[in-house]
């Protein structure tokens, strides 16, 4: 039987690839019996969800330096 | 009906782009200067490249395309500096002894998050993100923004990152485990 701790690092996992197939069948069990490690699996979600979504909501901005010596840097190759 | 037009005026791009293309590269790199090459280096070849633009997509997918080109060139050019520095500084399992009993218990019970969509509209929460993700160790911020935002398999991070899949996992536990109490310490509590 898997612990807690063994059941987070197979979850973990399990988000990125298919477990193998005995491993599988031990964490669906666990996750079966356990409130705290399913809650994991639901934060692991949320924070998929949350870097998702991440990418239209964090905003940098090129400093007018940067961007001046970029446009510097374009300006030949768009007159050529 | 009209064709969607898309402006080829390649001077047009920085202006448009260039802030968005930055905060892309920013988030993987962590370095203003680097992010900056790379907006650079991005725009001159899709400049150079530009008659192979199909209005297929947008501009911007497109340019977007292209810097993560870049991006998985950068990685792999630096691969081999990083000798596992980030997997060594502490090891693994001193580090989930953080999080787990000698019995291997939750020493803190997971809650569920409640109401994902309600923090999702507050830009509080997106500065929190943004913060607990600045407090990872860069290679664990490097392979979480790899998977999670620019979606990459577990076998081109490998190879970008000269990696194996074991350190893949230790990595990206870790960054969860760590993003996970970063936001509850800061959003939840």
């Amino acid at each position: 039987m898997l612990n807690c701790k063994q059941a987070s690092q197979l979850t973990s996992r399990a988000m990125d690839e298919k477990l193998p197939f005995w491993q599988n069948i031990s964490l669906r069990m666990h996750l079966f019996l356990c409130r705290s490690c399913n809650n994991f699996t639901q934060q692991l979600n949320f924070l998929r969800e949350a870097s998702r979504r991440s990418r239209s909501n964090l905003g940098f901005q090129l400093t007018e330096e940067a961007r001046q010596r970029i446009a510097n840097a374009l300006k030949d190759i768009q007159n050529g | 009906m009209a064709e969607q037009y898309y402006d080829l005026d390649t001077r047009t791009w920085l202006e448009e782009h260039g802030d968005y293309l930055f905060s892309y590269a920013l988030l993987s790199v962590r370095n203003t200067h680097v992010a900056e090459d790379l907006v650079q280096e991005t725009l001159l070849a899709a400049i150079t490249a530009k008659n192979t633009f199909r209005n297929q997509s947008t501009i911007r997918t497109w340019l977007t395309g292209i810097l993560k080109h870049k991006l998985i060139d950068y990685f792999r050019s630096r691969g081999r500096e990083i000798i596992m520095a980030d997997l060594v500084d502490q090891a693994y399992e001193d580090y989930l002894d953080g999080f787990f009993r000698t019995n291997g218990l939750w020493i803190d019970k997971p809650d569920i998050f409640s109401n994902p969509e309600l923090a999702f509209q507050q830009k509080e929460f997106w500065k929190i993100f943004q913060q607990c993700l600045a407090e990872l160790k860069p290679k664990q911020v490097e392979v979480f923004l790899a998977k999670e935002i620019h979606g990459m398999s577990n076998e081109e991070i490998c190879k970008s990152f000269s990696l194996n899949s074991t350190n893949v996992w230790v990595l990206m536990h870790r960054a969860r485990l760590s993003l996970i109490k970063c936001l509850k310490i800061h959003w939840l509590d």
